[in-house]
């Protein structure tokens, strides 16, 4: 499905980036597997056909930058960014302190921001081509104790609209993915945290809402089809993935 | 299996496809033919895996000018034909150990188009009917999908182009370009359909899929 084509995954060390990167390199990407961590983004890449590991720090312009010039430097061109790379925190709104509230934005948004600005036009240069950005379910409705990470990834959304429409004279596809409770170890370090502060049994409770826990394939899947032309037509628009979690009011 | 009310032209588009393809006669109104078309299929092939709710119909002209009786028709076809294959599928897929159900909706269900009032509002009942079957049939193993196509070059748009120039005083191309970019293909339509039948699309249920070039991202 993405044969011959240059992506990009960041935070692809690790979770749903992981799961991405490895899915492309199976479809055949030449993939560059970005994260904070550069030993195990050197790990993971180790662990695919022509992959790549390279630290990059999203909350930095130029970490950025320089992770999309080195991929057109080393590979020739860039078809496909996913500015996955994001963090999450649990607490009220109330018990919140700015300064948590910043952090986890200048990675989730700042972040997101930072790779479609560089690798759009990179991406434009090569021909054209797709962005990924991971956005969440929780951009659409609302979770008690996750208001930062849920204002982050509405935020995701609304800068994937309007990346897409600035975007797309020049053959650049922008959209979001949207998954709902995946079992990573994002959601694995957090279940306690939840559970008490929610007072809900999470397996029980994501069993009723989606059927159970998603898995990262379920996620890498759609993920695919948005970077390959399969989806030519799409740009602009939120992709669910969530076991039909955002279809019900009940 | 092909179903449409016109079997000769079904069978036609079925001796042009590779592979086992076949058509049978289906009105998505009539009760006894969906039956029969989830029956022929099941028995053509074994088993049914996959059901597209495509067949539809449109009317393109002003809300008051839209005649009592085609309004209903028009609502029997788009969202009583999606409900009536649907219902009458569910054991076939589930017998199957499940499949899924793909809806051509469209994003004259996301948002109101003038003209198109009986026909905005039947995409936007199939977009909601779809999220309701998403969580009813969950535990059977079936899902649920609708997609969203914007304006797609072929015979629907082809009848509609008249209609919306003399009505908005707006060239069609230019409105086109503007909001989606191009006109989208069928092809582009059937990767997306394609995509949401498959067990890529696993976890993907209730979930309706935009295929409209920005349109529905745009403010203006």
């Amino acid at each position: 499905m993405l044969e011959g084509k240059v992506a990009v995954v960041t935070g692809g060390a690790q979770g749903l980036g992981r799961a991405v990167a490895v899915r492309y390199a199976a479809e055949g990407a030449t993939v560059v597997v970005s994260d904070l961590d550069a030993g195990a983004a050197e790990e993971t890449a180790r662990e695919m056909e022509g992959a790549e590991g390279v630290a990059c720090d999203v909350r930095r312009e130029a970490d950025v930058a320089q992770l999309v010039a080195g991929a057109v430097e080393r590979h020739g061109r860039l078809d496909v960014m996913v500015a996955n790379a994001g963090v999450s925190t649990v607490g009220p709104v109330a018990e919140t302190s700015l300064e948590d509230w910043r952090e986890l934005m200048s990675v989730n948004l700042d972040g997101v921001f930072l790779c479609v600005k560089h690798a759009g036009p990179a991406i434009a240069g090569s021909g054209g081509g797709a962005i990924v950005t991971m956005a969440s379910i929780t951009a659409m409705a609302g979770v008690p104790l996750l208001a930062p990470y849920a204002a982050s990834k509405a935020a995701v959304v609304s800068l994937t609209k309007t990346a897409a429409l600035e975007l797309r004279d020049q053959g650049v596809r922008v959209n979001a993915l949207c998954p709902g409770f995946i079992g990573t170890d994002m959601v694995a370090r957090h279940r306690a945290e939840l559970e008490q502060g929610l007072g809900i049994d999470l397996e029980e409770a994501l069993e009723h809402a989606q059927g159970g826990f998603g898995s990262e394939a379920d996620v890498a899947g759609v993920a695919a089809f948005l970077a390959s032309e399969r989806s030519s037509f799409s740009t602009g628009s939120a992709f669910v993935v969530d076991g039909g979690a955002t279809a019900s009011l009940v | 299996m092909l179903a449409d009310v016109d079997v000769e032209g079904a069978e036609r588009a079925a001796s042009e496809l590779d592979g086992d393809a076949r058509a049978v006669r289906c009105d998505v109104t009539v009760a006894a033919e969906v039956v029969g078309a989830v029956e022929a299929t099941a028995a053509a092939f074994g088993g049914l895996d996959v059901l597209v709710n495509n067949a539809g119909v449109e009317i393109s002209k002003p809300m008051v000018e839209h005649g009592d009786e085609e309004f209903s028709r028009l609502l029997a076809v788009n969202v009583g034909g999606v409900f009536m294959c649907s219902k009458y599928a569910v054991p076939a897929l589930a017998e199957g150990g499940g499949g899924a159900i793909v809806n051509i909706a469209s994003v004259a269900g996301l948002g109101g188009s003038p003209l198109l009032s009986a026909y905005c509002a039947s995409k936007a009942a199939v977009i909601r009917f779809t999220e309701v079957c998403a969580t009813e049939l969950r535990d059977q193993g079936i899902r649920a999908n609708a997609v969203c196509p914007a304006f797609v070059g072929g015979a629907m748009v082809d009848r509609m182009v008249g209609d919306f120039e003399a009505a908005t005083g707006q060239g069609f191309e230019d409105v086109v370009a503007a909001k989606q970019g191009r006109l989208g293909t069928a092809e582009e339509v059937a990767e997306t359909v394609a995509f949401l039948a498959s067990d890529d699309a696993a976890f993907v249920t209730g979930a309706h899929y935009v295929l409209d070039g920005g349109l529905t991202a745009a403010l203006l």
